[in-house]
């Protein structure tokens, strides 16, 4: 479903990403998790056709991103860790303008699925209303809502829960798992452990660009050879011990 | 105290970091922007000159046309500064985005309050140097002025510049605080494209030119007490230019201390009282503007028929594009307070031309008029470009940093780049055709410069248009605070430059054919082999360059927007 080969980009000579290589399933979700400035953001901007790869391969529904960009587009949702949008534009009239970008026809059909994710992200009330009215976290669920106007195969999420609230969290982790079921593969960049360890069958660590782990929890527990919870293993990765002991700064 | 300056000492360390530390791509940028605004000022500095020399050469009235222009310049700046002023307060007072930062410490609200004020001050006051340095440079040349005219002339624009500042920010302090919140910024922003459209207006229907014509007084007494008229005593620009001729003349230096006194206690008192009303209302207005309330789409119905009329020929995802494009454009009165400009550019364009004194010219009225017309062309073009630069220039960047969107569905770029194109070739056809054809009807042209302007201009808009949007994909700013800023930058700059050299060598090949042709009809000339071949390898020319401007441009932005990261 995603085949990812010998993926790199290279920023004025850092090398940002270095040679990734990865293979999801379909109908699997899979997170993507590395400190900051790891090319967690960096990766998933190349697999939403965002970002040109310095080298290597997409392949998404054995389509080549690189080759065919609008048809592996037209099968991908994306949702970034910031919700950019039209803020002069209503709700209901910015879904309407990404269907029409995924080449939606104006149908009954599309009026009720709008409608119908609208209220699922619980923004039913808000359709009529500017965009630049939103909270952060309603213009979160509402690129979600976008991202999943068009049933896409593919899910590609940079940092889903940032500016949600513990209900708006749940919902999406909730909607997650319905699409994975339902077979859409999601690939999820997350810092919040708790989330990976909750919804994603697969987990890959990302540091310096290369993948230093990958497998489920608990191989990759396996690997890092401790036990306990996800925060543990992924400290004990990418070596961030010195961040799991620091103390607080004494009062003076 | 101390607070006030770590308040203003960060935009300096940014200054200076980014001047550090620019790469070669900003560097080089830098000095073509410095370079272009070194030949602006040698440009203004010169013309300056030449008319004051003009003036000096009329024996009386010379030295009353002088002096009565200075003070219409201090005038013009002095309005043009509170209308900035107002604007940039808005931003520095109220939208920056440490503001947050700023009032979340414990620093004092009257220290922020002038931290903000300064900000506002210098970010206004640049354009008093670019455009009025030149000028009041060439006072100096041409009167001979001594050290005293630099040191009056420096502190009373900045005495200037207060007065101008404090009237701004009060007059945007009042309106934050009495608007509805959340729209406040929307209504100052179109309140000041009015109050600027207003001014403009003013300024052509009083016809200033009148001044140097004096047949167009009765009686040369009525036109001497014209020019001796001061504006009004109690307007500040008054006062300065005043004080300014004084010490460049030595005339009248009984007055100038009492001006320059005048002048400095009013600055200081503004700047005082800016400072009780900010005490009294500016963190209340503050406070407000943050406030967000719910916001229906206005006039929905109109807009939905508009734009449902408009992309049809689209296609959909590119009548989505096109949608969404006009929704922005119609709901931001940033944006469509635009058009207001645009109103006046042209009506103030097609009037200076009911009024141009044909009838006083040597040369035979039919040869005139043919060759205004020749020139029409140009500056219709120019006029244009200058339009392109401000809607169409920006129509990449107008996606702000929502690209993503676009960069992430499957709309191929190409298309979307001929898309945003096509959308903006109908009205500029329009736009083109009304100016020249209007302009050209009040010159009462002949059929055949009729014929030949409206042509050229329809061609020419294709390739005006196409640098427009290729230009805007080349140096796109997806991450401007206001949209009317993005044709301002060095892309805008530079899409300015590319697109005159374009008309300017369209209007030169054509120039030789139609004297050529035009001469022959007036004479009942033939035209030689020879000529017909110069016609001929002319106008090969200009489609030839015409072809180059609509392809090449968009080719380029279209790399450049596929490499965009």
């Amino acid at each position: 479903m995603i085949k990812l080969i010998n993926l790199t980009k290279v920023y004025r000579g850092l090398r940002a990403v270095d040679g990734i290589n990865l293979e999801i399933e379909k109908g699997h979700i899979f997170g993507f998790l590395g400190p900051n400035g790891a090319g967690k953001t960096t990766t998933i901007k190349m697999m939403a056709g965002v970002l040109s790869p310095t080298e290597g391969q997409i392949i998404i529904n054995d389509m080549d991103l690189v080759k065919d960009p609008s048809g592996v587009k037209q099968c991908v949702g994306f949702i970034p860790d910031r919700p950019f949008v039209y803020e002069k534009l209503a709700g209901i009239e910015f879904l309407r303008f990404i269907a029409g970008l995924y080449h939606l026809d104006h149908t009954p059909l599309l009026s009720h699925r709008i409608s119908e994710l609208l209220e699922l992200f619980e923004l039913g009330q808000w359709g009529e209303e500017l965009i630049e009215s939103y909270s952060h976290g309603m213009k979160q669920r509402l690129v979600m809502c976008a991202a999943l106007l068009h049933e896409p195969e593919v899910l590609i999420v940079d940092e889903p829960m940032v500016g949600l609230d513990p209900k708006g969290a749940r919902l999406v982790k909730n909607i997650f798992k319905d699409q994975a079921v339902k077979g859409t593969t999601v690939f999820m960049s997350t810092h919040s452990l708790d989330v990976a360890a909750e919804v994603c069958d697969e987990i890959a660590i990302i540091q310096g660009g290369h993948i230093i782990a990958r497998g489920t929890a608990s191989a990759l527990r396996r690997q890092a050879g401790v036990g306990g919870n996800l925060e543990q293993i992924f400290l004990k990765l990418t070596e961030g011990k010195g961040l799991a002991n620091a103390r607080p700064l004494s009062s003076h | 105290m101390q607070d006030l300056y770590l308040l203003i000492k960060p935009r300096f360390l940014g200054f200076r970091n980014r001047m550090a530390r620019s790469d070669r791509r900003t560097k080089k940028r830098a000095f073509v922007m410095g370079g272009l605004g070194l030949f602006f000022c040698l440009g203004l500095f010169i013309v300056s000159c030449r008319v004051l020399i003009h003036f000096q050469s009329a024996e009386v009235i010379g030295d009353l046309l002088a002096r009565q222009l200075l003070s219409m310049i201090f005038l013009t700046f002095f309005s043009l500064l509170i209308f900035s002023h107002i604007i940039t307060a808005l931003s520095n007072l109220y939208i920056s985005k440490d503001l947050e930062l700023c009032h979340s410490t414990p620093v004092v609200l009257e220290e922020v309050f002038i931290s903000r004020a300064v900000y506002t001050l210098m970010d206004s006051s640049w354009m008093l140097i670019i455009f009025g340095l030149p000028i009041f440079m060439a006072y100096a040349y041409v009167y001979g002025a001594g050290p005293g005219f630099y040191f009056t002339l420096l502190h009373m624009s900045l005495s200037m510049a207060m007065i101008a500042g404090g009237i701004g920010i009060l007059i945007t302090m009042v309106l934050v605080y009495v608007f509805p919140a959340h729209r406040t910024r929307d209504i100052i922003m179109l309140l000041s494209v009015v109050m600027l459209v207003g001014l403009y207006f003013l300024f052509r229907f009083l016809r200033p030119e009148r001044l140097v014509d004096p047949d167009a007084y009765f009686t040369i007494m009525q036109y001497m007490s014209a020019l001796k008229m001061p504006q009004s005593p109690y307007i500040p620009t008054q006062w300065i230019s005043d004080a300014l001729w004084a010490v460049l003349t030595g005339k009248g230096g009984e007055d100038y201390l009492f001006y320059i006194m005048l002048t400095w206690t009013t600055a200081g008192a503004i700047a005082v009282i800016s400072v009780w009303v900010a005490r009294a209302i500016y963190f209340e207005g503050l406070s407000k503007s943050q406030e967000a309330k719910k916001r229906r789409a206005g006039g929905k119905r109109a807009l939905d028929l508009l734009v449902e009329l408009i992309k049809k020929p689209f296609g959909v995802d590119l009548g989505a594009i096109i949608a969404k494009d006009i929704r922005t454009f119609f709901r931001d009165n940033t944006q469509w307070s635009q058009l207001l400009l645009l109103g006046a550019l042209v009506v103030v364009y097609v009037y200076n031309f009911s009024v141009l004194p044909l009838d006083k010219s040597p040369i035979r009225l039919d040869f005139l008029q043919n060759e205004l017309a020749f020139l029409n062309m140009g500056l219709a073009g120019f006029v244009l470009a200058a339009v392109s630069a401000r809607f169409v220039f920006p129509a990449v960047s107008a996606e702000g940093e929502a690209y993503w969107i676009v960069r992430s569905s499957p709309l191929r770029l190409k298309r979307y780049l001929w898309g945003k194109y096509l959308f903006f070739l109908a009205p500029m056809l329009i736009l083109a055709e009304v100016l020249i054809i209007g302009t050209n009807y009040m010159l009462e042209v002949t059929r055949f410069m009729m014929f030949l302007s409206s042509i050229t201009m329809f061609f020419m808009v294709f390739g005006i248009l196409a640098l427009g949007i290729g230009f805007g994909a080349l140096y796109p700013n997806f991450k401007y605070e206001n949209i009317a800023q993005v044709a301002t930058g060095f892309g805008g700059v530079l899409y300015m430059i590319v697109s005159s050299i374009f008309i300017g060598a369209v209007i030169v090949l054509e120039a030789g054919p139609v004297y050529i042709l035009f001469m022959a009809n007036l004479r009942g000339n033939t035209i030689s082999l020879f000529q017909w071949l110069f016609i001929i390898v002319s106008f090969s020319a200009v489609l030839v360059i015409n072809i180059t401007a609509i392809f090449k441009p968009i080719k380029m932005g279209l790399k450049a927007l596929r490499e965009y990261e």
